[in-house]
């Protein structure tokens, strides 16, 4: 079975460039040593997921103010809105607010994403927020349905995924927790499934990955294996691999299996064998690896010991470089 | 003489001076933060009352950052006091922040780097590593301050153990549950640590503070909205620390959905006093209130303390505003006695004239709310 590892979310900003960015905001520094400072670490993110032997990079997605900031402030139809806070953490993200129907605006999403990416694309891998998270966490104005919304951002994701394909990036990690933590129902189901139609059409020969996390994905699961993806994020942090019902047929398994809500290192043993129970009961003919809940949760040491977690893990089950 | 209905307090830190982040980072004064001193001194005449602080403040010499706290302290008193409030305390103004103050003074825990708030803000978070205990009581010469200076009723503020366990990454505990780390060994270990926070560090720190004559206290647990099937380790943690507790205790809660944390919260029964938020969701319906609503549901004949200005923002409310929202929350518990009136939390995030000006609206509105109703 072939077997990657990777990010699922940001990683978090070095304790460098925490000083940095604190700086910035205080006037203390300028803009072009926090890009500087920025460049840097992004570089430092990419060599360590290459020497962990990843299959996609993301730098880190070190820039990122929150999941949804960049289409908030990238696209049509949105302000940024009050601070708010992230599901069940200590963390905030400024709530968008839909004024009108959302438009994309061709480029916006590409020209912020990490510069190392832009360089490689056939190499990276890209964080996008899911349509039924984004539709559910921001305070919809513009007039539109739920279910209705859920259905336009999944066909505005597709579009980015097109253009983003176009340049040639190939692997979309899609963060959409909401899906386990408050399953959409009814009309709100058919809309995400419908988003992810398109989402996962968007690239003929990409991989798409639901990610979620957050809590118990068991309620949630008939309704993402429904969903027309490479692979559908389990948080095992989240769920005893044997509560997972067994799946009638083969599809690849997204599996969190480190925990960014404690500096406690797993045993890559206990990860290989509860991802190997998942994996017999998901039918799973191929495993990509991530954390559970969002690494940046922690701070960056603590954060690069997870990951090396992660990645002997991904050895002992298989996987490595390239894999 | 203070009233005996609506009385007003502070919640939370407040908003610190220039001239005491410049001294107390070693840096001499700027013109700025001497013109602020002075604006303020000019105002409240506290820098008389400590002269060799003031003299070592404003002279060229040293930093001399015992005397600044103490100053800092004095001047957050007599800033509360202006304002008319009831109870005070000194604005948290000898504190790093709410988690890394007490942690720095526990055992078992060891900072682990800064993690990511919002932007550019961040906080640093500390992992639990071995068994919690306290290295020495903390806040005793805050308090001491206070009962000694203070000319309005004293309080003082700590922060709860829940929240202490939900801001740290509990390593030490987690690692002792057997197997697999999931769901259920998380809320086991959780609820270890939340009690042996209560038990070893927060209740004896109370104890102490007791003894020294302290009568009021105010637990902050800002975390306790935060993973609302854990409002049962909230209040296992509340009544541990309390436990025995000779002393009027309030328990504060901001920035949740209140409705979720009931009934459960209500079994923290030394509690006397909820602290909760209803400026910051305070919109054309009024249904935040609706939770007083039930509370009188509930039988629970406790006091509130009901946030009537919103602290993230600077458009100062008129004392109209408030004296609404107070009488709106009065009829909704339907008993004004059990009402007193507060900021929706610490106002530290604005400015020392925003949020003065936030304070003295806050007691006039409370002072009107009386009118209206007709009230001592």
């Amino acid at each position: 079975m072939q077997v990657d590892a990777g990010l699922a979310s940001p990683f978090p900003r070095s304790e460098e460039l925490v000083r940095a960015t604190r700086d910035l905001d205080r006037g203390r520094t300028s803009a072009a040593e926090v890009e500087r400072r920025y460049r840097l670490a992004e570089e430092d993110v990419v060599a360590e997921e290459r020497r962990l032997g990843f299959g996609s990079v993301t730098a880190g997605f070190l820039r990122t103010d929150d999941l949804f900031r960049p289409y908030a402030l990238g696209w049509e139809g949105f302000a940024v809105g009050p601070l708010t806070r992230w599901l069940e953490s200590n963390t905030f993200y400024r709530r968008p607010v839909l004024l009108h129907p959302p438009a994309r605006r061709a480029g916006a999403i590409r020209a912020g994403l990490p510069p190392p990416l832009r360089a490689d694309p056939a190499g990276a891998r890209l964080l996008l927020p899911g349509p039924y998270t984004f539709a559910e966490l921001l305070d919809n104005r513009s007039g539109e349905t739920g279910p209705a919304l859920v259905h336009r951002l999944g066909r505005l994701l597709a579009d980015e995924l097109r253009e983003l394909g176009g340049d040639g990036f190939r692997t979309f990690v899609l963060s959409d927790p909401l899906v386990a933590i408050a399953p959409p129902e009814g009309p709100a189901a058919a809309s995400l499934e419908e988003a992810y139609r398109s989402i996962g059409g968007a690239v003929p020969g990409a991989t798409t990955i639901v990610w979620t996390y957050g809590a118990d994905p068991v309620p949630a699961l008939p309704l993402l294996d429904r969903l027309a993806v490479t692979a559908v994020g389990i948080d095992l942090t989240e769920v005893e691999a044997e509560r997972l019902p067994q799946r009638d047929r083969p599809a690849g398994l997204a599996a969190g299996v480190v925990d960014p809500r404690t500096t406690l290192l797993e045993e890559p043993t206990e990860i290989v064998r509860v991802v190997r129970a998942a994996a017999r009961r998901r039918r799973a003919d191929r495993l990509w690896l991530s954390t559970g809940a969002p690494l940046d949760l922690l701070p960056a040491e603590a954060a690069g010991r997870k990951l090396g977690v992660l990645a002997e893990a991904a050895r002992a089950l298989g996987g490595g470089p390239g894999q | 003489m203070s009233a005996t209905t609506f009385r007003t307090q502070e919640v939370g830190s407040l908003p610190r001076p220039l001239w005491q982040l410049q001294r107390q980072r070693g840096d001499r004064l700027t013109d700025a933060a001497r013109a602020e001193y002075e604006r303020w001194d000019r105002l409240l005449g506290f820098g008389g009352e400590m002269p060799e602080a003031r003299a070592a403040l404003l002279g060229d010499g040293p930093a001399d950052g015992e005397a600044t706290g103490a100053l800092a302290s004095l001047f957050a008193l007599r800033y509360l006091e202006s304002a008319g409030l009831d109870r005070v305390y000194d604005g948290e103004a000898r504190r790093v922040e709410m988690y890394e103050h007490p942690v720095r003074r526990m055992r078992g825990f060891r900072f682990v780097g800064h993690v990511r708030s919002f932007d550019a803000k961040y906080y640093r978070k500390a992992a639990v590593t071995g068994p919690v205990g306290l290295e020495r009581p903390y806040h005793l010469e805050e308090f001491d301050f206070v009962r000694a200076h203070a000319r309005a009723e004293p309080k003082l503020p700590i922060t709860g153990p829940y929240t202490l366990a939900d801001w740290s990454y509990n390593e030490y505990y987690l690692g002792r549950q057997p197997g697999w780390k999931g769901s259920a060994a998380r809320r086991s270990a959780q609820r270890e640590l939340v009690v042996a926070l209560a038990r070893e560090a927060i209740r004896p720190t109370l104890q102490e503070l007791v003894r020294r004559g302290c009568r009021t206290v105010q637990i902050d647990e800002p975390a306790a909205g935060t993973h609302p099937d854990e409002v049962d380790l909230v209040v296992e943690g509340f009544n541990a620390a309390t436990d025995g507790i000779d002393a009027e205790v309030s328990m504060h809660v901001c920035y949740t959905d209140y409705p979720k944390l009931l009934p459960a919260l209500l079994e923290a029964k030394r509690c006397r006093q909820w602290t909760w938020e209803f400026a910051n969701r305070d919109d054309e319906d009024h249904d935040g209130y609706a939770v007083l609503e039930q509370l009188r549901d509930y039988g629970d004949d406790r006091s509130v303390g009901v946030g009537v200005v919103d602290v993230h923002v600077d458009r100062v409310e008129t004392p109209e505003l408030v004296a609404d929202r107070v009488v709106r929350a009065a009829r909704h518990l339907g008993d004004p006695a059990r009402v007193w009136v507060n900021p929706d939390c610490g106002l530290r995030t604005r400015s020392l004239e925003v949020a003065h000006a936030k304070l003295r609206a806050m007691v006039e509105g409370a002072a009107l709310a009386r009118e209206r109703l007709g009230l001592a």
